[in-house]
C-alpha cells in the first residue's frame, strides 16, 4: 500500500466541513421541500383532478350555457309559453294599482305606528314598572298611595307628534287603543295584499316550471348557478360515507361529474380538439342515471356495486383496487354488471334499460347449458336437494311409525298378561296413544308425499332419458355423437367430454346396456307434408331450431332438429311429440328402482301412471311419473303426432343405416368399465341413467366462486405465463376464437383470466401436466361464443359472499318476492320463446318471416305485459293448467282458437302453477288475493243501449272477435267475447277499450273508440238516440254487457249484424234489425 | 437465468434493507479493516520504540509534534456526528416518501401467503426453524444468542484494544464476532430472503419461484441411519453424539486456543474458559448441524420425546 503523506496540521482540528455542510444542507432543504409537494400533491392525485374539472367543467357550462339559452328562447317562442306569460303579465298588471296604492298606504302607517310607538312604549315600561311595585308591596298603605299613583299617571296627558307634522295629546288608555288599532289596520292591508299577489306568484311558477319541463338540459340560470358552485369549489375530498355497511367511497373525489344533473361525455370533457385523456374519462357522468335512482348512492356508495378499493385516494391504481393485494378489483367494462350480481343472486331476469342484459343471458346459459349438473349454485335446480330431505324425513317418520306399532303391540300383550285391571287399562291407553300418534304421522307423511310429488314434478334434466336410449336411438349413432357432438349438431348442448376411443365404447355400451327394453306402441307412417305445416305452425320452432348456420331458424332454447332424421327412432317420436312427458316406466325415489307392469301386477293393479295415478304400487310413495323434460304437450291429436314425426324422420343428411355398426356395445364386459366414466365424467347430472339416479354434482360449487382468493384458482403450470403475461397459451383456433378479449396481450392472472380462460378451453390448465386419465380435468368444452362467455364470466364475478349487510341484498318479501320467484318459472319453461313480458324483449317468434307484416303479427302469441292486470288469477290458474280449457276437446286453444300457434300444456306442479298466477298479478302491481268486483245486471233498456253500442258499425266487435261459428271464427283474430266472464277483470276492460294501444302496443284493437266528454266515456262513433240523457260511462256500460253476455245473445247480434252488414251496401240509412239490436249506422 | 424474478424480489420494499445491508456491510468491513491495519502497524512500530511509546497520542496516525494530545469533543467531534445526523436525516425522508410500508391484504386465516417470512431481521431465526425444533430454534437458540451476548464481558479477559480498531491484539475475538454475525446472522438473513421461495424451498437466485415445484427429498434421523428403532436407544446414541461432539470438538478447540491464544487461556480461570468452551462449540455447532441437513439430508441427531437437535 502507497504510503500517504502525513499532513503538517492534524485534520481532525484543522480540516474545514463547510463544504460538507453546504451539500447537506441543500440536500437536506430539497428534500424537505419534495416532502412538503409530495404531501400537498404527490399523495393527493386527486388534487390534480379537481383543478382539472374545475377548468373543463366551467368551459362546458359556458358553451352548454349559450345553448341552453337558444333552447331556451325556443322554448318561449312556443304559444303555450307565450299563453302562460300573457297570463302571467296581464295577472301584474291587474294587481298592480291595487298593490301599488296599498303599499302607499302602509308605508304611511308604519311611520304613525312608529310615532306612537316611540311614546307608548316609554309610558307602558313605567306602568309595568310600578305595577310589578305594587304586587311586591307588602305594606297596606304604602300599596293604596302607589296605586293612586299609577292611576294619576296614566290619566296624564302626552303628545305625540304624527310625522305630518300634527299634534296630539293622548292619556295612557288612548294612546294604547290607538296603538293597538293602527297595527290592526296594518295586518289587514298586509292580508290583502299577499292575496293580491298570491295568483300573480302562481304564474310565475308557472311560466318557470314550463320552462324547466320543456328544455332538453337545464336552464341557464341552473347552469349559472352550477357554474358559480364549481368556480368557487375548493379542493377537499368527497366521500360517501355509510356507517351501517362499512362502506367509505371517495371515488367522487376524481369522479367529479358522477350526479351532476347535466349529461357529461368523455368528448365533451374533453380539452378543445383533443381526444378524451385519462381526465375526461374520468369526468363523464353516470351512464344509467335510472339506476343511481333506485340505487340512492348516498346509500349504497360506489363500491358495492363497481367494487375497487374505495378508501383509497393515493393513485388511480389504488383506487381501482387493481393491485396485487386489493382483493376486489373494479369489475372492468365488458363484465361491469357481475357487481348487480353480488346483490341480486335471487333475480332471474335483471334488467334496467340497457343494463342487465349480459348477466341475465349468463344466469341462462348457466342453467340451460346445464353447468347446473355439476356445480352447485345456491338457488339453482334445488328439486333434487329438496327431494332428498324430504325423502329423508319421510324415511324417518315411517321408522317412528313402525317402532310406535311395535310398541303398542308389546304393551298390548302386556296389558292382557296384566295382574290387575287398571294397569291392563293404563297399558291399553299408552298403546291407543301410541296409535293416534301414529295417526299424526301419517298425515305428515301424506303432506311430505304432496311436496314430494310437486318437486318431482319440478325436477328437470337438461339432457334427456337415458333409460329411453335404447327405445329412442339409432344405435350406431352413439359412439359418433359421443367422439364430439358439435360436429353432429353445432348448436348443441351436449358438450365435448375430449373423450378417448376406449371411453366411448365403455359409455356408448353402458348406456345401451342400461336402458330399459319395453316394447313401444308401432305406429303407421304419417303425412310428412303435413307435419312440417304444423311444424311450423304451433309453435315448436319457439325453442327449436331447424337448419344450419346462416338457414338456421328458431329458438336456441332447445335442441336443433336439422339431422334429428339420423338420430332417432320413429316410434319413439311420435311418443314424445304427442306427450314428451310419457315416460316408459315410473321410476320410484324410495326404492330407487324403475317400476314395471310386473309391480303393478302383484297388487292387481293396471299399469298405468300418471299425475293422478302418482303412488308407488310397491310402497305408497310418489312416483316420478314424468320425464324430467321441460318440454310440453302441445296437446295434437294423435294422427298429427304421427305425421309431425313422420315430418322429423326426414330431417337427416345421411342414412341412419349409414353409421358404422357399432355392435360392440353389446358386449357386456364393457358395462362396468361404462359405469365408472359414466359417474367419472356426470353425465348424471343432465341425463336420467339407470342405476345412477342418486349421483351427486362433481364439480366444484361456484355460489361464492367470484370471492374465492386467485390462490385458490388453480393455474397450474400456466401460474407464470398468466402472471407475466406471455404468449397466450390457447393454441386451438376453436377456442383461442371463444375468449371475449382475444389471445393474451398483458398479465391475466386475475379471476376473470382464470374463468375466461377456462370457459374457452375447460382443459387448458392441464396443459404440460402429465396426468392419467382419471385425473385430467373433466369439465367438458360447451362451444360457447365469446359473447356467452363474457355473459357467463360476468356472472361468475359477481359470485361472492357479499361482506354488506343483510338489508343490502335484494330479497324483498312482498309483490317483487313473487316477481323474482316467477322468474324462474318463466325462464324455466322458455315463456319468453313465444310471449313479450319485458317492453323491448323479442320473442323467438318474432324474428321468424312467417310472423312479419301485419297478418303474420296477427298469428303471433298474446303479449303478456298486462296479463296481471287483464285476467283473475283464478282464471289464470285454470288456464294454465289446461290451456284447452276443456277435457274433452283438448286439440286447440283455449282462449285464442284462431292463432295457429298452440299454448302447450306445461304440466306444470302446483308449487309452480301458483308461483306463476303470483308472478303475473305481482307484475302488474295488482292486489292478492283478487276479489272480483260485483258486476251490475244491467236494465233491459240498459241491455239495450248497450247492445246497440256493442253492434254499432262504427265498431264492429263481432267482426274481429271470435264468436264460435266455424264459418266466422275462420277469420276472427280476437278471442270470444263468451270467455270474458271470470278471465277478465272488468276495470281492465273499460281501460283496454278506452286505449288498446297503450296497453299492447301494436295490437289490431283499433283505439280511440271512446272519448271523454263531461268527465265521462261516450262512444266516439254516432250514438243511438237511447243514449239521451244517459250521464254514466259508457265503456262501462259496455263491460257490463260483456260479462253478462250470453251464447245466445251473441249469436242473435252477430247474426242481426250480418244481415245488417249484407244489406247496408244497398241501403245507405241505417236498417232497423231484428230483435233489439238498435241502430245499424252507416259503413 | 429468470431476471424478471431475480428483480421482483431484489426490488420489494421489504427486501430494500437487505440489499443496503450488503454493502454497507462490504465498506464498513473494509473501514473498520483498514483502520485496524494501520494501527496494528502502530502498535508494532511503538512496541519496538519505547520513547515513541510515551510521546505518542492518537494510534491511527504517525507522531506528528505539532499535533495536539487531545482535542475537545466539541467542536471537533460533534460537527462531524451532526453532519452525519444530517445525512442520515435526508436518507430516512427519500426512504420515507419514495417507499411506502408494504402493506398487503387483509389477513385470511383460511389462505396463508407462500413463502410466510418473517420480517427481515428475523429471517435468520427463521430460517434456524428449518433445522430445529420449534424449541430449540425459537426458544433456547435465541435465550442462548442473549444470554452469550451479556456474557462476553466476562470472560474477556483481554485487557487491549479497547477503544482503537486492531485485528493483531483481538485476534480470537474478533474472528469469533465475523463468525456469529456474518456467517451465522447475515448470511441466514441472505438465505432466507434470497433463497427461500415457495415451499420454503431452496431456488438459486434466479430460478423461477414456482408454485408447482415438487422435490423428492428425504430426510433422516441420524439415529435411523445406524438402524437404532428404540426409543431408548435413540436418545443414548444422541446424547452420545452430542456428548461427543463437545468432549472431541472440546479438546480440538481447547488444542487449538492454547496454542494461538496462550496468552488469553492463561489469564482465564476455568469457569470462564468452560463457559467460553460451551457458547463456542454451541455456535460451531449451528452450521455443522445446517450442513448435515442440506448435504446429507440428515434431520436430527438427537432424538428425545422433549426436544429434539
Amino acid at each position: 500500500m502507497p504510503e500517504k503523506p502525513i499532513p503538517e496540521n492534524d485534520p481532525v482540528v484543522s480540516k474545514s466541513l463547510a463544504p460538507h455542510y453546504v451539500i447537506s444542507m441543500v440536500i437536506l432543504m430539497a428534500t424537505l421541500f419534495w416532502a412538503l409537494w409530495d404531501e400537498d400533491f404527490g399523495q393527493r392525485p386527486w388534487k390534480a383532478f379537481q383543478h382539472e374539472w374545475k377548468d373543463r367543467y366551467s368551459t362546458f357550462l359556458k358553451t352548454a350555457r349559450s345553448q341552453s339559452r337558444d333552447s331556451q328562447k325556443d322554448v318561449e317562442s312556443s304559444p303555450d309559453y307565450q299563453k302562460l306569460k300573457q297570463d302571467y303579465e296581464n295577472a301584474s298588471q291587474n294587481a298592480a294599482p291595487r298593490i301599488k296604492e296599498i303599499n302607499e298606504k302602509l308605508r304611511d302607517l308604519s311611520t304613525m305606528i312608529l310615532a306612537v310607538q316611540n311614546v307608548f312604549t316609554d309610558r307602558r315600561a313605567y306602568v309595568n314598572a310600578l305595577t310589578y311595585s305594587i304586587e311586591t308591596e307588602t305594606s297596606a298603605s304604602s300599596k293604596q298611595s302607589k296605586q293612586k299613583d299609577l292611576a294619576s299617571y296614566k290619566k296624564e296627558k302626552t303628545a305625540v307628534e304624527f310625522p305630518d307634522g300634527k299634534k296630539q295629546d293622548f292619556d295612557y288608555e288612548h294612546l294604547e287603543e290607538t296603538y293597538n288599532d293602527l297595527k290592526n289596520e296594518r295586518t289587514q292591508l298586509s292580508a290583502e295584499l299577499g292575496e293580491l299577489i298570491k295568483p300573480v306568484n302562481e304564474r310565475k311558477e308557472k311560466v318557470d316550471a314550463y320552462v324547466s319541463e320543456h328544455m332538453v338540459s337545464l336552464t341557464p340560470t341552473q347552469m349559472a348557478g352550477l357554474q358559480d358552485k364549481t368556480e368557487a369549489w375548493t379542493p377537499k375530498i368527497l366521500q360517501i360515507n355509510v356507517p351501517e355497511a362499512n362502506i367509505v367511497d371517495r371515488c367522487e373525489s376524481c369522479h367529479m361529474g358522477i350526479r351532476e344533473p347535466v349529461k357529461l361525455t368523455a368528448a365533451a370533457m374533453s380539452l378543445k380538439d383533443k381526444k378524451p385523456d385519462e381526465y375526461a374519462r374520468a369526468f363523464t357522468s353516470h351512464p344509467e342515471p335510472d339506476l343511481l335512482k333506485i340505487h340512492d348512492p348516498e346509500k349504497y356508495g360506489c363500491s358495492p356495486c363497481h367494487q375497487g378499493n374505495g378508501r383509497a385516494t393515493t393513485s388511480v391504481e389504488k383506487a381501482h383496487g387493481t393491485y396485487e393485494h386489493w382483493l376486489w378489483p373494479l369489475f372492468r367494462r365488458g363484465n361491469m354488471e357481475a357487481g348487480c350480481q353480488t346483490c341480486h343472486a335471487a333475480d332471474m331476469v335483471l334488467v334496467s334499460n340497457d343494463v342487465g342484459w349480459t348477466l341475465s343471458d349468463g344466469k341462462d346459459l348457466f342453467r340451460q347449458r346445464g353447468c347446473v349438473g355439476c356445480h352447485r349454485y345456491e338457488g339453482y335446480d334445488k328439486e333434487p336437494e329438496d327431494l332428498l330431505s324430504v325423502a329423508q324425513q319421510i324415511k324417518q317418520l315411517e321408522q317412528e311409525k313402525k317402532d310406535n306399532f311395535k310398541q303398542a303391540d308389546d304393551l298390548m300383550k302386556e296389558a292382557d298378561k296384566a295382574e290387575s285391571n287398571e294397569e291392563a287399562n293404563r297399558l291399553n291407553d299408552h298403546a291407543v296413544a301410541l296409535k293416534v300418534t301414529n295417526s299424526k304421522l301419517d298425515l305428515r307423511i301424506v303432506q311430505l308425499d304432496r311436496s314430494t310429488k310437486s318437486l318431482l314434478q319440478d325436477m328437470k334434466k337438461v339432457g334427456p332419458n337415458l333409460k329411453d336410449a335404447r327405445l329412442k336411438l339409432n344405435k350406431n349413432w352413439i359412439p359418433v355423437w359421443l367422439k364430439k357432438p358439435s360436429d353432429f349438431r353445432a348448436t348443441t348442448k351436449m358438450p365435448n367430454f375430449r373423450l378417448n376411443d376406449e371411453q366411448i365404447k365403455a359409455i356408448s355400451a353402458y348406456v345401451w346396456q342400461s336402458a330399459l327394453t319395453d316394447p313401444l306402441p308401432k305406429h303407421k307412417p304419417g303425412n310428412a307434408a303435413h307435419g312440417k305445416e304444423l311444424f311450423e305452425t304451433r309453435g315448436c320452432l319457439a325453442c327449436h331450431s331447424i337448419g344450419e348456420g346462416e338457414q338456421l331458424q328458431g329458438g336456441t332454447f332447445a335442441a336443433n332438429l336439422t339431422r334429428v332424421g339420423e338420430k332417432d327412432n320413429y316410434d319413439y317420436l311420435v311418443r314424445w311429440v304427442h306427450n314428451a312427458r310419457e315416460r316408459t316406466r315410473p321410476y320410484c325415489p324410495y326404492e330407487k328402482k324403475d317400476i314395471g307392469p310386473e309391480d303393478f301386477k302383484k297388487k292387481g293393479l293396471p299399469f298405468v301412471f300418471d299425475l293422478e295415478h302418482s303412488r308407488c304400487p310397491n310402497d305408497s310413495h310418489e312416483l316420478q311419473v314424468q320425464n324430467m323434460t321441460v318440454m310440453p304437450s302441445l296437446r295434437l291429436a294423435p294422427q298429427d303426432a304421427e305425421d309431425v314425426a313422420s315430418y322429423l324422420v326426414t330431417l337427416k343428411k345421411q342414412e341412419p343405416s349409414a353409421y358404422a355398426d357399432a355392435s360392440f356395445m353389446d358386449d357386456p364386459n364393457l358395462r362396468a368399465e361404462g359405469k365408472k366414466w359414466v359417474r367419472h365424467f356426470g353425465c348424471a347430472g343432465c341425463h336420467e341413467i339407470s342405476g345412477l339416479e342418486d349421483e351427486g354434482r362433481i364439480g366444484t360449487e361456484l355460489t361464492i366462486e367470484g370471492s374465492k382468493p386467485i390462490e385458490r384458482l388453480d393455474f397450474a403450470l400456466l401460474t407464470e405465463t398468466a402472471q407475466r403475461g406471455g404468449s397466450e397459451p390457447i393454441t386451438d383456433l376453436d377456442d383461442l376464437a371463444r375468449l371475449p378479449e382475444g389471445p393474451a396481450k398483458q398479465p391475466w392472472y386475475d379471476q376473470k383470466g382464470f374463468f375466461e380462460h377456462k370457459l374457452a378451453e375447460p382443459n387448458i390448465w392441464d396443459k404440460g401436466k402429465d396426468k392419467p386419465e382419471t385425473e385430467k380435468l373433466r369439465m367438458p368444452n360447451l362451444h360457447l361464443t365469446k359473447e356467452q362467455i363474457r355473459a357467463l364470466t360476468t356472472f361468475l364475478l359477481g359470485s361472492q359472499e357479499n361482506p354488506l349487510p343483510a338489508s343490502y341484498q335484494y330479497r324483498p318479501m312482498d309483490y317483487r318476492r313473487d316477481i323474482q320467484e316467477g322468474w324462474w318459472v318463466v325462464k324455466k319453461y322458455n315463456c319468453m320463446g313465444c310471449h313479450q313480458l319485458i317492453p323491448g324483449q323479442r320473442t323467438s317468434l318474432m324474428a321468424m318471416a312467417r310472423y312479419q307484416g301485419p297478418d303474420g303479427q296477427e298469428q303471433l302469441p298474446p303479449k303478456l305485459l298486462t296479463e296481471g292486470a287483464r285476467v283473475d288469477p283464478e282464471w289464470l290458474l285454470r288456464f294454465l293448467k289446461n290451456p284447452a280449457l276443456n277435457d274433452k276437446d283438448t286439440n286447440r286453444n283455449g282462449v285464442r282458437s284462431y292463432l295457429q300457434v298452440r299454448m302447450p300444456t306445461f304440466s306444470f306442479s302446483e308449487n309452480e302453477l301458483g308461483k306463476l298466477v303470483r308472478f303475473f298479478q305481482a307484475l302488474a302491481r295488482q292486489p292478492f288475493p283478487y276479489i272480483p268486483e260485483e258486476v251490475p245486471v244491467l236494465t233491459t233498456k240498459e241491455t239495450e243501449m248497450a247492445r246497440s253500442l256493442f253492434s254499432s258499425t262504427a265498431a264492429p266487435c263481432l267482426k274481429c272477435h271470435a264468436t264460435g261459428d266455424p264459418a266466422h271464427d275462420r277469420t276472427a283474430t280476437a278471442p270470444n267475447f263468451l270467455q270474458a266472464r271470470g278471465r277478465l277483470k272488468p276495470d281492465w276492460m273499460e281501460r283496454w277499450i278506452i286505449d288498446p294501444q297503450a296497453i299492447s302496443p301494436g295490437t289490431s284493437m283499433p283505439s280511440g273508440l271512446f272519448r271523454r266528454e263531461n268527465n265521462h266515456w261516450v262512444f266516439s262513433g254516432p250514438t243511438p238516440p237511447s243514449f239521451q240523457g244517459y250521464d254514466k260511462d259508457q265503456t262501462k256500460l259496455l263491460v257490463d254487457y260483456i260479462l253478462q253476455l250470453t251464447a245466445e245473445e251473441q249469436r242473435r247480434v252477430g247474426a242481426a249484424m250480418g244481415r245488417a252488414r249484407a244489406s247496408s251496401g244497398s241501403a245507405p240509412s241505417g236498417v232497423k234489425a231484428a230483435g233489439n239490436a238498435g241502430r245499424g249506422g252507416q259503413e | 437465468m429468470d431476471w424478471k424474478q431475480l428483480w421482483e424480489i431484489l426490488s420489494a420494499a421489504d427486501n430494500v434493507p437487505i440489499i443496503a445491508m450488503i454493502p454497507l456491510l462490504a465498506f464498513y468491513m473494509y473501514l473498520a479493516w483498514k483502520q485496524a491495519h494501520a494501527n496494528d502497524l502502530i502498535i508494532a512500530e511503538l512496541e519496538g520504540n519505547a520513547a515513541l511509546a510515551k510521546t505518542h497520542h492518537r494510534k491511527a496516525w504517525p507522531f506528528k509534534p505539532g499535533w495536539a494530545k487531545e482535542v475537545h469533543v466539541w467542536p471537533f467531534l460533534l460537527r462531524v456526528e451532526f453532519l452525519a445526523a444530517i445525512i442520515v436525516t435526508i436518507i430516512l425522508m427519500i426512504w420515507s416518501i419514495t417507499l411506502n410500508a408494504p402493506l398487503e391484504e387483509p389477513a385470511n386465516p383460511n389462505l396463508t401467503m407462500n413463502p410466510a417470512k418473517a420480517p427481515w431481521y428475523f429471517l435468520g431465526l427463521q430460517e434456524m426453524l428449518v433445522y430445529f425444533d420449534p424449541w430449540i430454534a425459537g426458544v433456547v437458540m435465541p435465550t442462548l444468542i442473549i444470554i452469550g451476548l451479556m456474557v462476553i464481558p466476562y470472560i474477556d479477559t483481554n485487557p487491549l484494544g479497547a477503544g482503537y480498531y486492531t485485528w493483531k491484539q483481538r485476534k480470537f475475538a474478533i474472528g469469533t464476532f465475523l463468525f456469529g454475525f456474518i456467517i451465522l446472522w447475515v448470511s441466514m438473513i441472505f438465505i432466507g430472503t434470497f433463497i427461500r421461495g415457495p415451499g420454503w424451498q431452496w431456488f438459486w437466485p434466479g430460478q423461477t419461484w414456482d408454485h408447482n415445484r415438487l422435490i423428492y427429498e428425504v430426510n433422516r434421523d441420524l439415529p435411523d441411519l445406524f438402524g437404532i428403532t428404540s426409543n431408548w436407544g435413540k436418545g443414548i446414541f444422541g446424547a452420545a453424539v452430542v456428548g461427543g461432539f463437545f468432549a472431541i470438538g472440546g479438546m480440538l478447540v481447547h488444542a487449538f486456543f492454547r496454542r494461538h491464544n496462550a496468552k488469553d487461556y492463561k489469564r482465564m480461570s476455568l469457569l470462564q474458559y468452560s463457559i467460553m468452551m460451551t457458547f463456542l462449540l454451541t455456535m460451531l455447532a449451528l452450521p455443522i448441524k445446517m450442513l448435515l441437513r442440506l448435504l446429507f439430508h440428515i434431520k436430527y441427531v438427537w432424538i428425545t420425546p422433549w426436544f429434539n437437535v
